[in-house]
């Protein structure tokens, strides 16, 4: 990257120019660090001596560094000074061939600055936001409420006067739009003229809240936050296979409707399964971190695809509550931002202990009732199952440990394999290992013969142990795993017949396994003892037998070790090292058959079973996985999983507040730490982003960067008061936030662009005009159902398949159904945010309209005019579909033609034509039938007309 | 107002902009700073300065340029280069013996397990043409115009599945979310035609790639750049067929009467984009028949018919070459053609190397020769570039998926070395770049990233890979990455 060339984009882009006048005439000037320095840094210094290039070790991002060539108080003993000032070429900072010498007024600031003892302050933005002070003016007529303060402040600088108000009509579609994206109906609009002519100003207060009750208002504001989370139905890159999430998706749509304060939104999506007695919503919730990408193609490995999503978690966190581009310190330290490279790791950290490995089945899964009025039950259920899991196994895993069971290893073991795996055996410690080398067969037996350990009386358990081939290196690189599908024992006496050894339980060393162990005992499932997929530690589990078998001095154990699972047509989940222990105590015997387990255990079949009865769907979330099986986390060298440098703990970057102490450091404390008071950026990022979908650009334009290389607000106080009051007396209530906005003078001016504005403010950041732009694809579509009559207002469930061009369906996995319902069903017209969201093949109709495909947070949409949507709007089924409707609709609405037309045109626009407009659709009808068209196909000319205006598209 | 003043006014206003952009560039004021912000915040480098009413108005390059326009040849699967290209008689000499373990240690595989057979060149090798290339005996058409071809044969990739891989080659990323190079290539030079898309995307039938449009995808550039598929059957175009029973004429009373609709509102509100509008509708209605026309093979002669190999009405690759000169001729700027079935693994009949890597050789072999020398005859290979490829190359072991010995003969992935071939403008005819070692395995010299292949295009197109960027989450992004990426000069006519 270029710092230079953005440095550049930075100062022209601020808004407030400043002049390096007053030194001479102030000598007492205060020097500001962020307006005068800050600037002068990067244009000429850190494209060298930066987070990337850091040239003889030293960086201008951090003061720390900086200060080996600065003396705070002494600018003539600071080596920097000497540098900038030198005249001799090969001395001069910034060389000649990087660019010209600091100017005289550069350097005289930088001196005043050093002598004022080189305070160093951080980006605005990293800097909590303090609530301004609104700005005051006697005589103000126009402003409603602070928002307007603000906004006029600014245009009195420029001497600019704020706009005429809309007209009701223009307000009220407006309002329409944006808070349900939806617009209001004819009704609506004569119910608000007769209002707002009854009670003023009153009643645009009353739809405000009339459309803030609405559902609809649920639906719009989710489709703005599924872009930030990379919503999609399908798994992305190797097979984008269809992936069931649909009740996250109704989770964020009824949280926004209820109003979740953002604090708690936050807080359950990224970790509502570490929250004390979380709720099924609060671990639906989770299924935010969960909308990575997997990779399901045919020989890739997992762990590179987990890690990728475990980055990508990091970096959709930092983009959609912090507006920083992370991803960049995946390889290198920020080039501009004070943010080091090994920081991203150790917020990586944070992330990197979750249960999910890529796998293609999506695991864990939550079983979330297809009925939310079964929730109460199943969230009781889920609760009462976990807890008794968890406390039969704390009791039964007592089995595991040497003391309590009396453990005693097998060191005479020999091993052989089937197939092509070649296996072997060594000594390590006290016992003997079996390992294989090499090749590794898909559905390989191992078979161990082992001499009991010397004076075994009877056999009552065996353990065994699974370890990674290489036990050092796998820590840091785990290996494939292992799945034991069946575990045959037999016991020989000299020349006996073979006695096939009948066990009752395996007891497994983790709590919620993936995979019941107990199925390694059921020849007929490929289940079993298990580390799915990957194995990092040495993992063991208690096989043990119905009842005690005496053996006699010599006996012979086979083991015979069954590996039936291979992942993703090339890798075979094959024990790689293991030992074996017995035992002839009877503790574990006893153990098992007390009466409290016995009873739990009978408890928890049975609440299974009754779990297992509510039909649910089957939804990926978050799970930390257990403490003694936690995955290390390590700096990569050059952002490459396969080379890890030193290890890590999680931790916030340095430049922002700590972490509370009262927490341990995990999911939850950042998601509270990205909430708590001291966090500068989650509210502003928010305000910001609301105030850019209502007005079309946010008060900070780059939405995705709040850092040094973005844009600075255009408002800066208007920013922070926003953000202070809604983290603070709004209570992170998104509703509250919108209706100040709604509500305000800003909001209700009229769009009419003044020609000489234009040309100042072509995109309106001085809001000397009410908000006008093309509306977003979802918005566009909705909106054509809606004013023709087919929307059906349906909500919630499985993702819908209304009409697709032909040919655009061929997903590369062919199960993967797109079946359109009838124009009789209601699902052919259901809301956009339902439609089935397919990475690999986004639906025409979005994709023509800017919609992002969902494959990483997407901070903000592009807004591209061009032939394929004007094509897609006339021609494509849906609004083909829309035109007829709106036809019949119109056919039927009056007597005569003119007024079909008056009906048509204030269904679809919010207002009542003109007179030429009216002329214009009444040439066009009868152009047609004089052309042999039908009554019916010239309405429907007029309708597709009505469908595809400038106006209409535009909200 | 008539459509022709119309467009005169949006190009008045438009011009009157840039002037004016000048104008607060060097103003003093305050307000002359947002202006220029605001235009770049969009992009830092080289911003391609469209006209207002048409995002693919034709651009001069930057650079001199030698290449005008692209046709990229994509044979998803990763064709093997032991059985087309790369011949090593020192292969034929390991075949069947134990893969050394030097060629396994620190290598990541797909689907080899433990150690693997060497497998020979299973087709016979010749020289051909006065370059005396080898080139395999499947390829009996190609080898006839291999004078033409410049061939890198060490071609590097760090990825080793297929959705990566293919991501990396078209985007320059691993990850879905970026622009391919036609959506680059049509940011940065518009089209000269205006009545087509500009980035156009042809598939033989078959499977979709399994990353799908993620593939000409226009990424965080304005979706007016990404790729528009055409199809040989049904519509063209998606949507370019009126609905049933609405004629042209009746079309384009509706669309008269949209204008006069839509400039109301532009009178009424003043905003350019309604102009802008406009324009699209009357685009989108001259593109009704110009992208049927430029699809419709039946106007093509038997003798050009014959000689690709081509049936109009049919989903093939050899249509799609056809197609793609027809295309190129009229000004689309960037031609994609996906071939799909070419990942021959041994894992089953259709994708082994006696089975469909013959089919697919002479699916292909015979249209890509034909569309060479038609190029070359109508002269369009003076200033057209054509790239074949795939996304990696294939193992010289034979694959032992899950340690077993298949009932077929397919090798695995391999991203250390493969070969692909340019032919047209700007780079050397009969001409070989690059040599892997004794096996075709790695690189024995002249490595050649796929970042090195993408600053090579966009130098042939006429701009420096560092500058052609867009700034977006705070970077400036750009095709060749953020690794070093160089011009392949060896190759350059």
């Amino acid at each position: 990257m270029n710092p230079r060339r953005q440095i550049l984009v930075v100062t022209f882009s601020c808004f407030f120019t400043w002049t390096q006048d007053g030194l001479a005439a102030d000598p007492e000037r205060k020097i500001d660090f962020g307006r005068e320095i800050r600037p002068i840094l990067n244009e000429n210094c850190v494209e060298c001596h930066g987070g990337v290039q850091q040239a003889a070790d030293l960086s201008f991002i951090h003061r720390e560094a900086a200060l080996s060539v600065i003396e705070p108080g002494a600018p003539d003993d600071s080596y920097l000074m000497e540098r900038v000032r030198s005249k001799d070429e090969s001395e001069v900072m910034p060389p000649p061939e990087h660019g010209p010498p600091l100017s005289e007024d550069q350097i005289a600031v930088l001196e005043r600055w050093i002598e004022q003892g080189a305070e160093w302050r951080q980006p605005w933005a990293y800097e909590r936001p303090v609530a301004p002070a609104i700005p005051q003016n006697a005589d103000d007529q126009w402003s409603n409420n602070p928002i307007d303060r603000f906004v006029l402040a600014r245009l009195q600088e420029e001497s600019i006067k704020p706009a005429a108000k809309a007209s009701p009509e223009q307000w009220l579609r407006r309002v329409w739009l944006d808070l349900t994206g939806l617009p209001p109906g004819p009704e609506d609009h004569d119910a608000f003229l007769r209002d707002v002519a009854a009670r003023g100003d009153l009643a645009y207060q009353r739809v405000v809240n009339q459309l803030l009750a609405s559902p609809a208002f649920g639906e719009r504001w989710a489709s703005v936050w599924l872009d930030q989370i990379r919503y999609a139905d399908s798994r992305g890159l190797g097979l984008d296979g269809r992936r069931e999430i649909w009740k996250y998706r109704d989770w964020v749509i009824d949280a926004i409707n209820q109003d979740m304060p953002f604090d708690e939104f936050t807080i359950k999506q990224i970790a509502g399964d570490l929250l004390p007695d979380s709720t099924i919503g609060d671990l639906v919730a989770t299924a935010a971190n969960r909308l990575t990408q997997t990779n399901e193609e045919g020989g890739t490995d997992d762990e590179e695809f987990r890690v990728n999503a475990v980055l990508d978690r990091v970096s959709t966190v930092w983009q959609t509550w912090q507006g920083i581009t992370f991803g960049c310190v995946q390889c290198h330290s920020h080039p501009y931002d004070p943010i080091q490279h090994e920081e991203f790791y150790q917020f990586a950290a944070f992330f990197n202990n979750t249960a999910d490995c890529d796998l293609s089945e999506d695991l864990p899964l939550l079983r979330m009732p297809v009925d939310p009025n079964d929730e109460p039950r199943a969230s009781r259920l889920d609760e009462q199952i976990r807890s008794l899991e968890e406390s039969t196994w704390r009791r039964e895993s007592k089995a595991l440990q040497d003391d309590f069971a009396g453990w005693r290893p097998i060191d005479e073991l020999s091993a052989e394999a089937n197939k092509a795996t070649k296996i072997d055996v060594e000594q390590r410690g006290d016992r003997t290992e079996f390992f294989t080398t090499d090749t590794l067969s898909s559905g390989t037996q191992i078979t161990l013969t082992a001499n009991l350990p010397e004076g075994l009386q009877s056999l009552s358990a065996l353990r065994l142990t699974i370890a990674p081939r290489n036990v050092e290196s796998a820590l840091r690189d785990s290996e494939w795993g292992f799945v034991l599908s069946h575990v045959h024992a037999e016991l020989v006496e000299g020349n006996n017949e073979p006695q096939t050894l009948r066990f009752s339980r395996v007891i497994g060393d983790e709590p919620h396994p993936f995979k019941d162990p107990d199925q390694s005992l059921n020849a007929k499932s490929s289940e079993g003892f298990a580390a799915y997929s990957r194995i990092h530690y040495p993992r063991q589990a208690v096989f043990v037998l119905e009842s005690p078998l005496r053996v006699r001095e010599g006996s012979k154990l086979i083991l015979r070790l069954e590996n039936r699972v291979t992942l993703l047509g090339a890798f075979p989940l094959v024990a790689r090292r293991g030992s074996l222990d017995a035992t002839d105590q009877p503790g574990i015997g006893e153990l098992l058959a007390n009466e409290g387990l016995q009873r739990d255990r009978e408890r928890l079949e049975q609440l299974r079973s009754e779990r297992r009865a509510i039909p649910s769907s089957l939804t990926p979330v978050t799970r930390e996985r257990p403490d003694h099986l936690t995955r290390p986390t390590h700096v990569f060298i050059r952002g490459l999983f396969l080379t890890k440098d030193k290890q890590v703990q999680p931790a916030v970057p340095a430049a922002f507040p700590p972490l509370s102490e009262k927490l341990p450091p995990n999911r939850l404390a950042l998601a509270r730490w990205l909430v708590s008071e001291s966090n500068p950026l989650t509210a502003r990022v928010l305000v910001n982003r609301v105030w850019a979908r209502v007005f079309g650009v946010g008060i900070v334009a780059t939405e995705e960067d709040f850092g040094t290389s973005g844009e600075l607000p255009s408002h800066p106080a208007l920013l922070d008061y926003l953000a202070t009051r809604f983290q603070g007396i709004q209570d992170w209530s998104l509703k509250s936030l919108i209706k100040s906005i709604v509500l305000s003078s800003t909001y209700r001016q009229d769009a009419v662009i003044r020609p000489d504005l234009h040309e100042r403010d072509p995109q309106n950041r001085l809001l000397a005009r009410g908000p006008r732009f093309r509306m977003p694809a979802e918005m566009v579509r909705d909106n054509a159902l809606a004013v023709s009559g087919l929307l059906s207002t349906k909500m919630h469930g499985r993702p819908v398949h209304p009409p697709i061009p032909d040919g655009i369906w061929k997903p590369f996995q062919g199960g993967d159904k797109w079946v359109t319902p009838g124009p009789e069903s209601g699902d052919r017209y259901r809301r956009s945010i339902y439609t089935y969201t397919k990475r690999s093949i986004p639906y025409p109709m979005f994709a023509a309209f800017d919609a992002p495909s969902r494959e990483f947070c997407t901070p903000r949409r592009l807004r591209s005019n061009t032939p394929i949507q004007a094509l897609m709007t006339l021609n494509d089924t849906t609004f083909v579909e829309c035109s007829r409707a709106l036809a019949d609709r119109m056919a039927q609405s009056g007597q005569d033609l003119e007024a079909q037309i008056r009906y048509g045109f204030l269904a679809v626009a919010c207002r009542r034509p003109s007179e030429t407009e009216v002329g214009s659709l009444m040439k066009l009808y009868r152009t047609c039938i004089s052309e042999g068209a039908s009554p019916g196909d010239g309405m429907d000319a007029i309708a597709t007309v009505l469908l595809n205006l400038d106006e209409i598209t535009s909200k | 107002m008539t459509r022709e003043k119309l467009y005169q006014q949006l190009n008045r206003e438009s011009l009157a902009a840039t002037t004016r952009r000048h104008f607060l560039r060097d103003s003093a004021l305050g307000l002359g700073a947002i202006w220029v912000a605001a235009e770049n915040a969009a992009a830092a480098n080289f911003s391609p300065q469209h006209l207002a009413t048409n995002p693919l108005s034709p651009l001069a390059p930057p650079l001199p340029a030698k290449v005008n326009r692209v046709i990229y040849l994509h044979m998803v699967g990763a064709p093997s280069q032991l059985e087309l290209f790369d011949y090593k008689p020192d292969l034929n000499a390991l075949d069947g013996q134990d893969c050394p373990a030097s060629f396994l240690e620190g290598k990541r595989f797909a689907f080899i397990n433990g150690t693997p057979k060497m497998l020979g060149h299973q087709y016979k090798f010749a020289r051909y043409g006065d370059c005396g290339a080898w080139v395999s005996e499947q390829l009996p058409h190609l080898s006839q115009v291999v004078d033409e071809l410049c061939f890198i044969k060490t071609v590097q990739t760090d990825q080793f599945n297929h959705g990566p891989a293919q991501l990396l080659v078209h985007t320059g990323a691993t990850q879905m979310g970026s622009p391919s190079i036609g959506s680059w290539v049509t940011w940065g030079l518009g089209s000269e035609n205006s009545d087509l898309p500009g980035f156009i995307v042809l598939l033989s039938g078959g499977r979709l790639p399994r990353v799908g449009k993620a593939l000409w995808s226009a990424g965080f550039l304005p979706s007016v750049y990404q790729g528009v598929q055409c199809r040989s059957q049904g519509d063209p175009v998606l949507n370019v067929s009126n609905p049933e029973g609405v004629s042209r004429q009746r079309r384009r009373a509706v669309l008269d009467t949209l204008e006069q609709l839509n400039r109301e509102s532009y009178q009424q509100f003043g905003d350019p984009e309604t102009l802008t509008r406009i324009a699209q509708y009357e685009m989108a209605f001259r593109m009704q028949t110009a992208a049927p026309e430029a699809m419709d093979l039946s106007r093509e002669t038997t003798d050009t018919l014959e000689a690709y190999g081509a049936e109009p009405g049919r989903e093939s690759f050899a249509n799609n070459c056809l197609l793609a000169r027809r295309l190129v001729e009229q000004g689309v700027r960037y031609v994609q053609l996906f071939d799909w079935g070419w990942d021959t693994h041994g894992s089953n009949k259709g994708e082994s190397l006696h089975h469909g890597f013959r089919d697919k050789c002479s699916q292909t072999d015979r249209p890509i020769a034909a569309l060479l020398r038609d190029l070359r005859q109508r002269g369009l290979l003076e200033d057209t570039l054509v790239v074949w490829g795939g996304e990696f190359g294939r193992t010289p072991m034979r694959e032992n998926r899950m340690g077993a010995t298949m009932a077929y003969m397919g090798r695995d992935h391999s991203p250390d070395a493969f070969t692909i071939w340019m032919a047209g403008a700007g780079v050397k005819p009969g001409f070989t770049f690059g040599e892997t070692d004794a096996v075709g395995y790695t690189p024995a010299v002249n490595p050649v990233q796929l970042r090195d292949l993408h600053a090579t295009l966009l130098h042939l197109l006429g701009f420096d890979h560092h500058e052609l960027s867009y700034s977006f989450k705070g970077l400036d992004q750009r095709l060749t990455g953020v690794k070093p990426a160089r011009v392949i000069e060896e190759i350059l006519a």
